[in-house]
């Protein structure tokens, strides 16, 4: 972990004097991680994508003002959830609005069947909760950031991450009907 | 089950290629980016300071004075253009829009007003002419004879694109894409895509009915009208000012306030992309995919293929040029220049050649210096 940071402190100071291969290799370090977070919070890979490669390009364009001695990860990572999140909610409403059941149509691809993988009900256990539930699983169980780190990350008190955390986890476990670990 | 393993290993469809994707517009984007000056806090002061202490001794000296008399004079425009629009240097029809309305000149220099409409544009094969009124799309023959009338709220950039039997109009009624059949039935607004920033909508030229358009973010989106698919959009580009297809329709450029990106017509990954701050207008020479490009006081020359390529200088002037306009023949690139009020021809070939004309916008009816909404195809 020490070495993966000092790497990633090299390709930042290398990317901010214009390296081309340093961009690549902080893109190719986390770029896989941050499109996997935006898909599981909005359930459409290509606005997790525009949402993964749009808080690239920010946190790129945004390289100069970054503090070097802070990790680049969570720096990308509050830019991927909370755009996740914002495109999240639009989809409900813009759904709420045109009434075309795109939500339920994607709920009900989802549902388990008796041939589905487990990760298979995962995802459609997530589609089930809200993007703010689904948001702190990611960031806790994904990209294993501790509750303290999310409510920073997320600017929400400490209890609203627990909470959330533990409901989302009840609601999961009750949608797959297996133990969670 | 450990969460934590599932998280990793839900499958996500078309990973790798949204991976392939994201780094080539991440790469261009990084290749393009503006370098951050190093700011020095007194430099603006200073500058503006600086100005102004020239402005005021250029208004109370004399010597002054003669400077600015001199520019004065240098803004007048070609010396030698002639005061009326005889004539166009090369065959088609130019139409022209001002306060006044809309107007077609043929090539002998008669023109006929089409009615108090706005931003004209023709349609493929000049038949007919597309124009907005505040909350109106309308379409009329050469003649101004009215065709339809379609009320829809915030009209603007109405352009009419398909083929001699089949055609669609796109236009923008506030910031929504709206497109409707050539005969004016059938109004639908395009897909539910994205809200359209103030750009006009333009068309592949041929008979598919594909059209492209910029999104308030900046995207490219191009869509096929008809069926209502998405062809590819883009990643954004901010604050896209136009676009342009080549006339085979392989190429599309967009210009934005500070770069120029050309697409092909297969997918959203730009070709190639340059920065160039300051481009407000730019046109692919006809049967080809060498641009001109508006960029201030000059007109410059582009190979899109070669985007990297060291522009070509065609025409020079004092202050700023508008609009540019090729020739149907490809010969002849209109240049407009409203600080001189003057149309400008210039010969595409070396040497430059030059034919000037004045007082462009009296003989428009007064106002405001018309635009141009295309120079069109000889045939009636």
């Amino acid at each position: 972990m020490a070495g993966a940071s000092r790497h990633e402190r090299a390709w930042v100071r290398g990317a901010r004097a214009g390296s081309a291969a340093d961009v690549d290799a902080l893109f190719r370090h986390h770029w896989p991680l941050a499109y996997r977070a935006a898909y599981l919070v909005v359930h459409d890979a290509a606005a997790a994508e525009d949402i993964a490669q749009e808080a690239f390009l920010a946190a790129l364009r945004a390289l100069d003002r970054f503090d070097r001695r802070r990790p680049f990860g969570p720096w990308l990572h509050r830019i991927v959830v909370n755009r996740a999140i914002d495109w999240a909610r639009a989809r409900t409403l813009r759904a709420e609005i045109s009434d075309d059941g795109t939500l339920e149509r994607a709920a009900a691809r989802e549902r388990p069947g008796a041939g589905d993988t487990d990760a298979r009900a995962l995802a459609s256990g997530l589609a089930a909760l809200s993007p703010e539930h689904r948001a702190v699983i990611v960031l806790r169980h994904l990209l294993d950031y501790t509750p303290g780190e999310i409510a920073e990350l997320l600017e929400l008190p400490r209890g609203t991450v627990n909470s959330r955390l533990r409901r989302g986890l009840d609601q999961l476990r009750a949608t797959i009907g297996k133990e969670l670990r | 089950m450990r969460l934590h393993d599932l998280l990793r290993e839900t499958p996500i469809p078309g990973q790798e290629e949204s991976r392939q994707r994201s780094l080539a517009v991440v790469r261009a984007a990084f290749a393009e980016r503006e370098p951050v000056p190093r700011r020095t806090p007194y430099l603006k002061p200073a500058l503006a300071f600086a100005i102004l202490a020239a402005l005021v001794a250029a208004a109370v000296s004399s010597p002054g004075r003669a400077v600015l008399g001199s520019l004065r004079k240098t803004v007048a425009g070609e010396k030698h253009a002639a005061p009326e629009l005889f004539s166009l240097p090369s065959q088609g029809r130019l139409l022209v829009s001002s306060p006044h309305g809309s107007w077609v000149v043929q090539a002998n220099g008669s023109r006929r007003n089409l009615g108090r409409y706005r931003d004209a544009s023709w349609s493929p094969h000049g038949l007919y002419v597309v124009v907005t009124r505040a909350n109106e799309v309308v379409a009329v023959d050469a003649k101004g004879n009215q065709r339809w009338a379609l009320p829809r709220p915030h009209v603007r950039f109405a352009r009419w694109g398909g083929s001699r039997i089949d055609t669609r109009v796109a236009y923008l009624t506030g910031s929504r894409l709206h497109v409707v059949a050539g005969d004016g039935t059938g109004d639908v607004d395009l897909c539910g895509e994205p809200a359209a920033a103030r750009v006009a909508p333009v068309w592949q030229p041929g008979p598919v009915r594909i059209v492209a358009y910029a999104g308030t973010k900046g995207r490219v989106y191009l869509i096929d009208a008809d069926r209502c698919s998405l062809f590819w959009r883009s990643a954004p580009y901010p604050r896209p000012e136009a676009l342009r297809w080549s006339d085979d329709g392989r190429r599309l450029l967009l210009v934005t306030h500070d770069k120029i990106v050309v697409f092909g017509h297969a997918r959203g990954t730009p070709l190639a992309v340059r920065f160039m701050r300051g481009v407000t207008d730019a046109a692919f020479a006809p049967r080809s995919h060498r641009l001109a490009l508006v960029r201030r006081g000059e007109v410059l020359e582009l190979d899109a293929d070669r985007l990297r390529g060291r522009p070509g200088r065609i025409f020079v002037a004092p202050g700023r040029l508008g609009q540019l306009a090729w020739s149907p023949n490809g010969r002849w690139l209109l240049v407009t220049w409203p600080a001189a009020d003057q149309f400008v021809f210039v010969r595409s070939a070396r040497p430059h050649r030059l034919a000037a004309f004045s007082g462009i916008t009296r003989q428009f009816g007064g106002g405001s210096f018309p635009t141009i909404g295309g120079w069109c195809c000889t045939s009636q």
